[in-house]
């Protein structure tokens, strides 16, 4: 999407365009938003995703990913199954609750994520980055995040979608985010795992950024009885995880 | 009205049996609520039980209600007060279109067991999905096991199954779901044919486990290692209220034939046990293992095998 389109998006979404003013002021509050989700999805975020591998590192000491095409078929599946199917359009479901405050959904959809997880380490993932995620935004004035950091049982995305939202990050962009987020954080395991050259990290990332796009939009048309979708070698892989001897992640 | 079908798929050779079995006689009642709208124009067989226990002076008991081609045998008390229950489904398959439904309600002190005598079967469809759904909904203090047999999905079927347990806080469950991707033996691959797999427990409006699979013939999700790996046998169980030590329990149980992965994880209060292999039968044994392993401390009872199992 161009830079004007974007534009245009945002005036359209929020209010009429109206003067030159008006689109200068609109072109700041764009920049702004996309520096802020240029920080929610940096590596750099101080929340401690790198240290899960969802399995990988199983899969890897299993030999059933040995190299750069089984981890990219290995995490791609996973994207256009799990992600597209269940991440992306519960994702929607909380991005939306947060627009309208509304807290049943927000307890329901975060609930129905938490219970679609796979494993012990799955789901201790999920809520230990949802509870990462609380705190950070509560520190950077995201008050809302202040409920939710002494949740019982945040789900990551439940909190990304808070951060996205709260800093006027459109739906589709946010949930590519949110897609780009977990694939950048899924090569980096595979490149520390096999081990892979940082090239061959790169190459995967390139490939996954073809599917991403089409991938959120899919998950974002289904409707909410369509909502669902396993990985069940990834399942397997994950709990054999739990009592796998020498381990350097924590999924 | 209901009809008897004539087409392919072994339907004419099943129906006179179906009619015995079943004891049906004709069309629904039309003051029984619920029935009216069973038969959807035709298009295939709608059956349907709904089976409620309770505990009275000391033991279990069974009531029953059932439309179309669905029963269940004289209830067995091998061991008291657990109330054993065949369900049986004389046609012993689905084609596109029928729906078979099962409806179990455990009441408070109650304990049953169901189990069936044989796989069930989903035949190929062209179009119309082939439709089985369990409900099981158990009550505090009550204990529900379901063990049925496997499900057959013929290459080309279009199945929808869905377990769906209610249960409110301090119910007990055991229960596993054991699907066969096509017929290898027959040499018939799952290389066509579709299966929408969901199990999930609830608690009072809210989701302890969502398992919503979507097992499309031919596709990556079948071949692929984050898939089925090309095991043609998958299998989930589920068991609640679980601990560390019944998780562990059920580990130490389980040993899986060479080249089956067996794996076992705690989901809250969830116990999930996941097998991946190539026969139905290895998996009975993954799941019979563990059922008889955590049985003693879930239910507080030893492992009493349904006598059916061993015929």
């Amino acid at each position: 999407m161009s830079d004007d389109t974007y534009q245009l998006d945002r005036r359209g979404a929020r209010e009429p365009a109206t003067q030159r003013s008006g689109c200068a002021v609109d072109s700041f509050t764009t920049s702004k938003a996309r520096l802020r989700l240029w920080q929610l999805i940096s590596p750099a975020l101080p929340i401690g995703a790198y240290a899960y591998s969802r399995g990988l590192e199983y899969a890897v000491s299993a030999g059933w990913v040995g190299n750069e095409i089984d981890a990219a078929a290995w995490i791609e599946g996973q994207l256009t199954h799990v992600f597209e199917n269940l991440d992306v359009p519960v994702f929607a479901r909380l991005y939306r609750a947060w627009q309208e405050d509304d807290k049943g959904a927000l307890a329901y959809w975060n609930s129905f994520l938490l219970a679609s997880r796979d494993s012990a380490e799955l789901l201790a993932e999920d809520q230990y980055l949802g509870a990462a995620l609380a705190r950070l935004l509560l520190d950077l004035g995201v008050e809302d995040a202040g409920a939710w950091q002494v949740a019982e049982r945040p789900s990551f995305a439940t909190l990304f979608a808070l951060g996205a939202e709260r800093w006027d990050i459109e739906l589709t962009e946010a949930a590519q985010a949110y897609a780009w987020v977990w694939s950048e954080h899924q090569v980096a395991a595979a490149v520390k795992l096999i081990p892979l050259g940082q090239t061959a990290g790169q190459r995967m990332l390139s490939r996954l950024a073809d599917v991403i796009p089409e991938a959120v939009q899919s998950g974002l048309a289904l409707g909410d009885d369509a909502i669902g979708g396993v990985a069940p070698g990834v399942g397997i892989a994950s709990a054999l995880h739990e009592g796998q001897y020498t381990r350097l992640f924590r999924s | 009205m209901f009809r008897f079908p004539t087409d392919r798929n072994g339907r004419s050779a099943r129906a006179p049996a179906c009619h015995a079995a079943a004891g049906f006689s004709g069309s629904p009642e039309p003051d029984d609520p619920g029935l009216s709208a069973v038969v959807d124009g035709g298009s295939g067989w709608e059956a349907r039980i709904e089976l409620g226990f309770e505990r009275r002076h000391g033991r279990t008991v069974m009531a029953r209600r059932h439309y179309g081609p669905l029963a269940v045998q004289k209830p067995f008390y091998p061991e008291g007060e657990v109330c054993h229950t065949y369900l049986l489904h004389p046609p012993g398959g689905i084609v596109g279109g029928d729906r078979l439904t099962i409806e179990a309600t455990v009441r408070d002190g109650a304990r049953a067991l169901l189990t069936t005598p044989a796989a069930a079967k989903i035949y190929r469809s062209a179009r119309d999905p082939s439709v089985q759904e369990y409900q099981l909904k158990i009550a505090a203090g009550g204990a529900l096991e379901w063990l049925p047999q496997e499900t057959i999905l013929f290459a080309h079927c279009q199945a929808l199954t869905t377990t769906r347990v209610e249960v409110e806080r301090g119910a007990a469950f055991i229960g596993w779901e054991i699907l066969c991707l096509g017929r290898p033996a027959s040499d018939e691959r799952f290389d066509a044919g579709s299966c929408r797999q969901r199990i999930e427990v609830w608690r009072e409006g809210t989701p302890l486990l969502i398992e919503r699979a979507r097992l499309e013939g031919g596709s990556s999700l079948l071949s692929a290692h984050w898939g089925l790996m090309g095991r043609t046998v998958v299998g989930t169980l589920v068991a609640l209220p679980a601990n560390h030590a019944l998780l562990e329990t059920a580990r130490e149980a389980v040993v899986p034939a060479p080249g089956d992965l067996f794996s076992a994880t705690l989901l809250g209060e969830v116990l999930v046990c996941r097998y991946l292999g190539g026969q139905g039968e290895a998996a009975r044994r993954c799941f019979t293992s563990a059922w008889s392993a955590i049985r003693p401390h879930l239910l507080v009872r030893p492992a009493c095998y349904p006598r059916i199992w061993s015929t």
